[in-house]
């Protein structure tokens, strides 16, 4: 019996380590809360490489445009949904990840590819809200 | 030079005023070098120092005396590869190497922080590595918002904030100048203003107390602590209640980075300095859309990174800021 529930253990571990091993993407570094549309095991450097060439460089904003201040710690509070800007974020990263994927055939494309077709610099151009004059 | 960039309103018949300083305004700066003597502290921006075709002075230059000299470089941003700037570790050991060149080895260097562009361990790596070759005794960090992105700034602690308060703020003297390391970027306002906090404003309050009138204060943060544009971030919201406690004495210098460009200014017995990137330059302000790496020709990517100088003399218990004469006075305006 003992050697049964040894041998079953030990298989079990095996299958659970086989798993995670072919799990895709690499293994997060840091766990963040409330990602929606970025994967949820993105490292730390991708994280912040989206959040500075994406959002600060191309869109010309700082964290706190998308992100609220923890009321009590008076820092920015990364998991909370409070702010609009942050939903329209989030919608924004979705239509950008359809459009490269409808009409450039780019199989699985991710927000801070460098294969990407179309980016938000692509309409923002360092601006929080693009220029739509040329459209009226 | 064309006569609209000279100046010509100049009161105080200091060769500064304010529009003066923002037509002279040299992107330029690889790194300051900051001499004190008898009480009066002085800058010299190293790019003028230095003779770019021997790398070493410029000749007929000759350096002041002075108790003790020290440098300040700032916003390294290394792990940045972006067409601005794609070899940052290049510029930076260029900046180490303009800091051997001097003659006296600076007793120090302050680095006013975004000393890595993601906060990786790799990039804090490469510049420790490329800062172990600069000759100076010790150097003295705060932190970038780059520093710390994400809210992570345990491992800047871990690694520049030994023996520091809250988030890494600090002080300590040196021949009998106090400086105080201040730490803005943890918690940042709307639109990217820094904050102090009513934590490092108490301790900042604490820690003048002790000190007499008469002791010189030098001040380094990473965001200004002067409103520069706020539009764009440039500035520090609770700044004004930290100034409040510096009136008190007698000479107060301000030295700050993130803006990426020289800027200057005196407001009563305080000055503001702002120190150049050794990555790239950034656009003037209201010159952009926003704020962010600028990409210039290669070839003129290292004159960018040059910069300007300032010094004080302290007379009747007042001070004034001038030119520093380390140059002929037309090769200067050229600049």
């Amino acid at each position: 019996m003992t050697r049964k529930l040894i041998v079953i253990t030990a298989f079990s571990a095996t299958v659970m380590g086989a798993v995670a091993a072919i799990k895709p993407g690499n293994p997060p570094d840091t766990k963040y809360k409330n990602l929606k549309v970025l994967p949820k095991n993105i490292t730390s450097k991708k994280l912040s490489e989206i959040m500075v060439d994406e959002f600060q460089d191309d869109l010309g904003v700082s964290c706190n445009f998308c992100h609220a201040e923890n009321k009590d710690t008076h820092r920015p509070d990364y998991a909370s949904d409070e702010k609009p800007e942050k939903q329209i974020a989030r919608a924004m990263m979705r239509m950008t990840i359809g459009i490269n994927k409808k009409y450039f055939s780019l199989r699985h494309p991710m927000i801070g590819d460098s294969t990407l077709a179309i980016t938000c610099n692509t309409c923002h151009h360092g601006n929080p809200h693009p220029d739509v004059s040329a459209l009226q | 030079m064309a006569n609209e960039d000279l100046i010509i309103k100049d009161k105080n018949d200091d060769g500064i005023d304010r529009a003066g300083f923002i037509k002279c305004m040299a992107w330029a700066g690889t790194g300051i070098l900051w001499m004190m003597n008898g009480g009066v502290l002085k800058s010299f921006g190293m790019s003028q120092m230095i003779d770019k075709t021997t790398g070493g002075l410029k000749k007929g230059l000759i350096i002041p005396a002075s108790d003790f000299s020290f440098v300040q470089i700032s916003d390294s941003h290394i792990g940045f590869n972006k067409p601005a700037n794609p070899d940052v570790v290049g510029t930076l050991q260029a900046a180490v190497a303009k800091i051997n060149a001097m003659p006296t080895p600076p007793s120090f260097m302050l680095h006013t922080g975004d000393l890595s562009h993601l906060a990786q361990a790799d990039e804090f790596d490469t510049l420790d590595q490329v800062l172990k070759s600069a000759k100076t005794e010790k150097v003295f960090y705060v932190p970038g918002e780059h520093d710390v992105l994400n809210g992570d700034n345990k491992q800047f602690l871990a690694r520049y904030g030994k023996g520091t308060k809250g988030d890494g703020w600090y002080s300590f003297d040196s021949q009998g100048v106090h400086f105080i390391g201040l730490v803005n970027v943890v918690n940042t306002a709307e639109g990217g203003l820094g904050v102090l906090g009513n934590d490092q404003l108490k301790w900042l309050e604490d820690d003048l107390k002790g000190l007499t009138s008469s002791t010189p204060i030098v001040v380094f943060a990473h965001i200004p602590l002067w409103a520069i544009y706020p539009q764009w971030g440039w500035g520090t919201r609770d700044s004004e209640q930290a100034l409040s406690y510096l009136k008190r004495f007698g000479s107060v210098t301000v030295l700050n980075g993130h803006i990426h460009q020289t800027m200057q200014k005196v407001e009563g017995n305080i000055t503001f300095h702002t120190a150049t990137s050794t990555a790239f330059p950034q656009p003037q302000p209201g010159s952009a859309p926003a704020p962010g790496p600028m990409k210039v020709p290669a070839e003129k990517l290292r004159g960018m990174l040059g910069l300007t100088g300032v010094h004080y003399l302290e007379h009747d218990h007042t001070l004034a800021i001038t030119d520093t004469p380390l140059m002929e006075s037309s090769e200067k305006i050229a600049q």
